[in-house]
């Protein structure tokens, strides 16, 4: 199973309990519809595509998705989110072919 | 009297293989394996309900896109967010797309705004359009139209 590079960003990036901050989600992933063939092989490459991902903010879903491979390469999200507390934002997602990655941040908010 | 009797004798020649065909059903349909029209994904999320055109919906997509391959799209909703009202699903469809479908986001209250940003795929000119459900059940959608240059599927 490989590993995929994953980053979660929170802007701003100084913030106070109870603010709303951004969360960006970034992922490298091939994103394969099924549908492109190979140049070189005339072989259709098999689909495989990030199907779910899910923002766990200490231990307690907030967001979760459903994604299709009409979703570009290396695909971006970007939700909002209340700051409660200091804590872990964990983020799994799973693609078509059965792989499941994670990737997490810290929560500090200040004051 | 001379009578010759010319026995023709027939060899087995014709040995007929049964040779089947080899099967050649390319797989070369128009539609790919996971076809969705948007009539279909529509019906799949509100179940038969006609969602109301909203200018709630703040649809961000460029109206001239170069590059299919990468379309940037931001839907946000207004909305308190809290308990008793909130969004509970953003939808964006592609709506020429051999699946329509890209991004289903269900949300919580704990998201504060609703808004998803991410970044499509689109094949062609096309709709963009987004379906949102609120926490009372109501069914809201807006799109827009995006003209691509270059297709972005395949």
């Amino acid at each position: 199973m490989e590993e995929r590079k994953a980053l979660i960003k929170i802007k701003p990036k100084s913030y106070a309990d109870g603010e709303i901050v951004k969360v960006d989600f970034m992922v490298m992933h091939p994103m394969e519809t099924g549908m492109r063939k190979d140049k070189k092989t005339g072989q259709v490459v098999p689909a495989k595509y990030i199907n779910s991902v899910k923002f766990d903010y200490n231990g307690k879903i907030i967001t979760s998705m459903n994604v299709w491979e009409s979703v570009s390469v290396n695909p971006v999200f970007t939700i909002y989110m209340k700051v409660n507390g200091a804590g872990n934002l964990k983020v799994t997602f799973t693609d078509s072919t059965g792989e499941v990655n994670e990737s997490s941040i810290e929560i500090k908010p200040k004051g | 009297m001379q009578r010759r009797d010319f026995i023709k004798t027939l060899g087995a020649a014709a040995v007929i293989g049964a040779v089947v065909p080899a099967m050649s059903f390319a797989a070369d349909a128009p539609k790919g394996p996971n076809a969705f029209s948007y009539k279909q994904a529509l019906d799949t999320i509100t179940g038969g309900k006609t969602p109301v055109k909203s200018e709630k919906i703040h649809l961000k997509v460029p109206e001239i896109a170069e590059n299919g391959a990468v379309v940037p799209v931001t839907v946000e909703v207004d909305s308190p967010m809290t308990e008793s009202d909130y969004v509970k699903a953003i939808y964006i469809f592609a709506t020429k797309n051999n699946n329509v479908r890209c991004v289903a986001m269900h949300l919580t209250p704990a998201n504060g705004k609703a808004i998803l940003g991410t970044r499509v795929k689109l094949g062609g000119t096309q709709d963009v359009a987004a379906l949102v459900e609120m926490s009372d059940g109501s069914f809201l959608v807006n799109s827009q139209s995006v003209k691509v240059t270059i297709g972005g599927c395949g």
